[in-house]
């Protein structure tokens, strides 16, 4: 469903990406993580092309994201991306926000938009909250709208980028219930973040990335219990230890 | 001094300084008006990757912000006869003011669309929002809630402003109060009669001004 | 024609500088009292005592509320009439002098404003008085906040030099403004005093974006 092949990135003369090879098969739950600055957000935000990339290609769905010919539009539609910082659009009610892409970009009739929007906030809890505006939301809540606002074009794979960093740890819980649900629904998945608790419970594989490379992947027992390699090791202890 | 302030002369002289207040009030509505549409049309060019509309629209806003308006003014004035343009003085006035406000009310449209933070526009992009739609739903929305107040300051500066189209024999309200000085010599009542009118509008539109800020800017809540 | 006159004003151009030289002194000088002033009205403004915030207020108030030729011809008309007798270069000074200030008070009010109670508070408990809280804590902080729209606010003073050609100060406007009568080629001659206003506005604009992305990080 996705891959990368041999995919290359600089940022300046920093190797953000080196040597990237990488598959993600339908239904798949890859959790991403690694100390700051290892690239794992740019392999990511790659996957829907927020990132160029110098060399290589990646495929998601038979198609090159990164050919000038193709059809963005259409590709992003299949794909859901949840932010650290939310990015809701704070002039929008949180129906809105949810709307805008499907009544704008699929042309779906607003009534029918909102049908699915709806259908949407209740799958992450929040129907009571439709008209509020997303400053009068705790950021759990707005973490969980944003994720609602990417499933609303029916994507076929949900990308998030440090989903919980951003939250007090009191609601960590509840944004990672939300995506725990989606898992359940059989849901291609790609999640950065250092939630152990959450990769142990779900995720198929996780991927160890440290200064641009992919250094270890493992299923996620073996990954924490059995690090193959020291930079691993040395990352679990830090954060067991945080 | 004040004791002998002499407010009967103010009477006497009060339609003359309420036509001068018409006149201003109309020099200001039409300039702003023309100046915005000027600056929407400066900005768009400016942030438009097209090279050939880009750089003139630069041009044309930094050689404005680098130079007084009375040199403006006075450009206008002695430069269009010259050039066989013969226009009233109050439309090349308006003219000065357009051409001058259009370049402060370009540079604090793009200040606005800047404001808006990097990841709005990421989130409209993985939405598979085009620039337009982009532009329409996401960035102008936000960026109309900071433009608007300094909007409004840019209103307040082209009022007092306007003041400057006096030295072009303009009858507007500063004018009044040189005539009234010319013909009465008292200076005292002319001119704080001239500025206790620029004082009321000032008033006015700053009151404005404060309430849009506090009313119309929203702010993404972490 | 227009070669006739372009020659009478590379003749004439010595003229265009004494008045560039003219404008340059009249926009140091009143930078330079702006400024002093400005700072000691923003920290009055700023401050605890509400008489003197109040007055400060009110003279703000008026400077923003009139435009600066009216409050030109109000110090150069009025005052002979309460017995100050000032020339033409003075009564400038003292006009730019008035209006600067008020502007970079609410300049430097603002940047005052701007830092956290916390500050202040800090700075109390460790036994400063309220003259070192302003000068070692706050003020340094603020500065940050006051740079960009303080040398901004420099580049309004220095165009705004112009409008003393109006009580007939000789600076460069004045200079254009004697020129294009007996040169009647308006386009060139203000096209000139443009271009030599431009060289001395136009660095500090480039200074003023350069400090506004600088702070803005």
């Amino acid at each position: 469903m996705i891959e990368f092949k041999n995919v290359n990135k600089w940022f300046g003369k920093l190797h953000v990406l080196n040597h990237i090879n990488l598959k993600i098969p339908k239904g798949e739950v890859l959790v991403i993580c690694g100390p700051s600055g290892s690239g794992k957000s740019t392999l990511i935000r790659c996957i829907n092309r927020l990132e160029k990339i110098q060399k290589g290609e990646i495929i998601v769905n038979n198609t090159l994201v990164h050919d000038k010919s193709i059809n963005l539009t259409k590709l992003r539609g299949q794909i859901g991306f949840v932010f650290q910082q939310f990015h809701l659009y704070p002039h929008m009610t949180v129906l809105q926000n949810v709307m805008l892409a499907p009544v704008n970009v699929k042309k779906i009739a607003r009534e029918k938009a909102e049908k699915i929007a709806m259908k949407k906030l209740d799958q992450v809890g929040l129907t009571g909250k439709s008209g509020s505006f997303p400053a009068q939301l705790s950021g759990g809540q707005q973490q969980r709208v944003a994720i609602a606002r990417g499933l609303a074009m029916s994507p076929e794979i949900m990308l998030f980028d440090e989903p919980t960093s951003a939250l007090d740890p009191e609601m960590i819980g509840e944004v990672l219930d939300v995506m725990v649900n989606l898992v359940s629904e059989g849901m291609t998945m790609c999640v950065v973040t250092h939630e152990m608790g959450f990769a142990k419970k779900v995720a198929d594989r996780v991927l160890f990335m440290d200064e641009g490379k992919i250094i270890e992947t493992g299923t996620p027992d073996d990954f924490f219990d059995n690090p193959k390699t020291d930079r691993a090791a040395d990352f679990i202890g830090k954060i067991l230890t945080h | 001094m004040l004791i002998d302030f002499n407010f009967r002369i103010i009477l006497e002289y009060l339609p003359l300084f309420l036509t001068g207040l018409r006149s201003t009030f109309f020099i200001s509505i039409v300039s702003i008006a023309l100046a915005l549409t000027t600056g929407i049309i400066a900005c768009a060019c400016r942030i438009s990757g097209v090279r050939i509309i880009k750089y003139p629209a630069i041009a044309y806003i930094e050689v404005i912000r680098s130079t007084p308006l009375l040199v403006q003014i006075y450009f206008l004035y002695f430069g269009l006869p010259t050039l066989g343009l013969m226009i009233p003085e109050i439309q090349t006035g308006i003219l000065a003011l357009m051409l001058n406000s259009g370049a402060y009310i370009a540079e604090i449209i793009r200040a606005g669309i800047n404001s808006v933070d990097e990841g709005q526009l990421e989130a409209g992009i993985s939405s598979g929002l085009n620039y337009i739609q982009r532009m329409r739903f996401i960035i102008l929305p936000q960026a109309l809630g900071v433009t608007i107040p300094p909007l409004l300051g840019q209103a307040i500066v082209l009022v007092k402003d306007s003041a400057l189209l006096s030295l072009i024999s303009v009858m507007e309200l500063t004018r009044c109060g040189q005539t009234m000085t010319s013909e009465r010599f008292m200076p005292a009542e002319a001119f704080f009669t001239v500025a206790f009118f620029y004082m009321c509008i000032y008033f006015v539109l700053k009151a404005v001004a404060d309430w849009s800020q506090r009313k119309l800017i929203f702010r993404e809540a972490y | 024609m227009m070669a006739f006159y372009f020659a009478r004003l590379v003749e004439i151009f010595p003229f265009f500088l004494k008045g560039l030289w003219m404008t340059s002194k009249i926009a140091f000088i009143s930078l330079v009292t702006c400024t002093l002033i400005g700072f000691a009205l923003g920290m009055i403004r700023s401050g605890n005592n509400i008489i003197l915030k109040r007055i400060v207020g009110i003279y703000v108030a008026f400077v923003r509320g009139t435009p600066f030729v009216v409050q030109i011809f109000i110090v150069f008309f009025i005052l002979p009439e309460w017995g100050i007798q000032l020339e033409a270069f003075p009564a400038a000074l003292l006009a730019m002098a008035i209006m600067g200030s008020a502007f970079i008070c609410e300049i430097v009010a603002g940047g005052i404003d701007s830092i956290s109670r916390g500050q202040w508070e800090a700075a109390a408990s460790s036994g400063l008085t309220l003259v070192q809280q302003l000068r070692l804590i706050i003020v340094p902080q603020a500065m940050k906040v006051i740079l960009p729209p303080l040398v901004g606010q420099y580049v309004l003073l220095i165009k705004d030099t112009s409008v003393v050609s109006v009580i007939g100060v000789m600076e460069l406007t004045r200079v254009g403004w004697v020129t294009v009568v007996r040169i009647p080629e308006g386009l060139m001659v203000f096209s000139l005093v443009g271009a030599l206003y431009f060289i001395i506005s136009y660095p500090l604009i480039l200074i003023s974006n350069y400090l506004e992305q600088k702070m803005a990080v």
